[in-house]
């Protein structure tokens, strides 16, 4: 009794393993013009979420970041990016021609650092933010005039924030104990470690004695929800903030800046969409785009309109661009560029976007999700509609197999039908398209974040044209000795 | 009348701005000064570099004071009371003769220099674009 079930077991292993090896590409024809919707619809999920989660290679990272280099670069840094922000942000700067005009060696003493910051005050700025570090003890006689500095600062009501050291121990002070002692507020001036800086903290250390519970926000952040409190800050504390850069420079920074090439780059509309995809450093922005004032400019202490026009009623970055000084960063737009700038132009967007910057993440229903998240929620529509089509147009096909060979004459109604046949896969590009925008218009979420939506879309698209999920549903059927198509049966029954 | 009215409003009119004209330009003073004060508090320095030793409110400086040297930092000093002391420059007002150096850099993101001629305002003086770099 159970030899011979045995040996019909063997027999259709053997059958499936033949059907394998050597597969009836009729019969796999026919199965495959029979596979169902939901197969196309989980075999298209499975890729995208494999590509969006998995990250194979870095792709999905890669492309991520690199749209978004090139969305600054060609759309939104030159043409819609909005000068909201530069407008009341400065970048008082001192770099190496700085430290040789003045014969004044780094690191500076206290006492210049307190006369820097007495001349910005004369010039009547909204607040100052120094992104320089007074951590390290050493000897030096000015500290008092640094202490007293922040007393005037106080008297005149003119907000002072001080970058502290994120990497002290718990329970040291963040900068010299004189300076907290006298009522500086410390900012945490942390930034992502990234190659390319794109994004910028939401969350920061608590440097001012907070308590243990207490969640404080980052420099840009902290700066702006002091300031600005008529437009509060939204930001989901999950996230990071994307940044988004602008490229037109301030044209007080062309006027002193561009001695031997502009800082405006005259490059056409066409050129630049060029430039930007095979020669991006072509299309940097040379000059930064928040304005600067050059510190030693300040310290000549004349009147100047314009020291005085960058300066009153704006926050005013102090910080250095020096060689030698790690406290550079490459940004997409400019290059490399002091971190000082990366702090201005996050509070640039935060301004821009009155306190709801773009991010990488989303609250729906009071829940946080992620890009990832949000992406393979964003190709599921995408999927259903392409594996439709995808299953109709099979279906027709499979009708037309069973109909008379068309007549030789119609090979112009032939080619028709084919282009008509992929044309619809565009469509998936432009619904792909259409969902990234509504999700940045209605979500903030960055183009970073949606964009491989529309990469996978075009990678499904291309599988269905090829008939990737279908030729695997007839071969996998076909080896599990699925039925041939009606037709096929019929015509074998009949020989 | 009239005339006569007009003329001796203009004469007084021109008799009270006389002095505050005079403390302006402070005309009495051969070559660099500081005017008097510009912030409400103006630091004295024993150094270019110094540290600050005295701080005087701003009515209690003294106006129309030679300038007697200048250093490399912009510091500027003078004598008060028979003491050298140096202060900042953005603390007073000052007519300074000589030429201050021109603010100029090339491009914020090369690291070339550049070297400028002289202006007062910033970005003046400096070499325009496609000039070669060249000063004027």
């Amino acid at each position: 009794m159970g030899e011979p079930s045995l040996q019909t077991a063997r027999e259709r292993l053997e059958q499936t393993l033949k059907r394998a090896r050597r597969p009836d590409k009729e019969a796999m024809e026919s199965l495959r013009m029979r596979a169902p919707f939901w197969w196309v619809f989980v075999f298209l999920f499975t890729f995208s979420t494999y590509q969006i989660i998995m990250n194979p290679f870095g792709f999905s990272d890669l492309v991520q970041r690199y749209t978004q280099d090139v969305s600054d670069l060609l759309i939104t840094g030159p043409y819609l990016y909005p000068d909201t922000g530069h407008e009341q942000i400065s970048v008082a700067l001192v770099d190496d021609r700085t430290l040789g005009e003045l014969q004044m060696p780094w690191p500076w003493s206290y006492g210049a650092q307190a006369r820097t910051l007495d001349a910005l005050l004369a010039e009547k700025p909204r607040a100052v933010v120094v992104d320089i570090l007074f951590v390290d003890p050493r000897k030096d006689d000015t500290l008092p005039e640094l202490v007293d500095e922040i007393g005037r600062y106080k008297r005149a009501g003119v907000p002072l924030y001080f970058s502290g050291d994120p990497s002290v121990a718990p329970g040291q002070p963040p900068i010299r104990q004189e300076l907290l002692d006298a009522g500086a507020r410390v900012v945490d001036p942390t930034l992502l470690p990234q190659g390319i800086v794109r994004q910028y903290n939401v969350d920061g250390r608590c440097m001012n004695g907070e308590a243990a519970a207490t969640l404080c926000k980052s420099l840009a952040l902290t700066v702006y929800s002091d300031l600005y409190p008529k437009a509060p800050l939204d930001v989901n504390s999950d996230g990071l903030v994307e940044l988004m850069w602008g490229t037109r420079s301030d044209p007080y920074n062309t006027k002193w800046m561009g001695l031997t090439e502009s800082c405006d780059q005259d490059i056409g509309f066409f050129r630049r969409i060029y430039l930007a995809f095979f020669d991006p450093s072509q299309v940097r922005s040379r000059c930064p785009y928040e304005s600067v004032i050059p510190v030693e400019k300040l310290l000549q202490g004349t009147d100047d309109t314009d020291i005085a026009k960058l300066a009153k009623g704006r926050v005013v970055f102090y910080g250095g661009a020096l060689q030698g000084v790690q406290d550079r960063s490459f940004s997409p737009v400019n290059g490399l560029i002091a971190n000082v700038f990366i702090h201005a132009m996050a509070l640039d967007n935060l301004i821009t976007f009155k306190g709801r910057p773009e991010q990488n993440v989303m609250t729906v229903g009071g829940t946080t999700l992620n890009n990832n998240t949000i992406q393979v929620f964003a190709i599921v529509p995408v999927i259903l509609i392409l594996a439709w089509l995808h299953i109709r147009n099979l279906r027709a096909r499979g009708t037309e197999r069973e109909t008379e060979p068309r007549e030789s004459g119609a090979l112009f109604e032939l080619l028709l039908e084919k282009v008509m046949e992929s044309a619809w896969h565009w469509g998936a590009l432009a619904l792909a398209l259409g969902a990234g925008l509504a999700l940045t218009l209605a979500a903030g979420i960055s183009v970073a974040n949606w964009v491989e939506v529309i990469f996978v879309s075009a990678e499904l698209a291309a599988m269905l044209m090829v008939g990737v999920p279908d030729a695997i549903w007839g071969y996998l059927h076909h080896v599990a000795g699925g039925i041939a198509e009606p037709a096929k049966a019929r015509r074998e029954h009949s020989a | 009348m009239k005339a006569v009215f007009a003329a001796a409003t203009l004469f007084a009119t021109a008799f009270l701005i006389q002095p505050a004209l005079a403390d302006d330009t402070c005309s009495s003073v051969k070559g660099d000064a500081v005017l008097g004060a510009r912030a409400p508090e103006v630091d004295l320095y024993d150094g270019a570099d110094g540290k600050r030793v005295q701080t005087l409110k701003d009515d209690a400086f003294p106006r129309c004071t030679p300038i007697t040297g200048r250093a490399p930092n912009m510091m500027l000093r003078v004598n008060i009371n028979g003491t050298d002391y140096w202060v900042a420059p953005h603390m007073v007002k000052y007519h300074f003769a000589g030429n201050l150096p021109a603010v100029c850099r090339n491009l914020a993101m090369g690291g070339e220099q550049e070297k400028v001629g002289s202006t007062r305002g910033l970005g003046e003086g400096c070499p325009k674009p496609g000039s070669g770099g060249t000063t004027p």
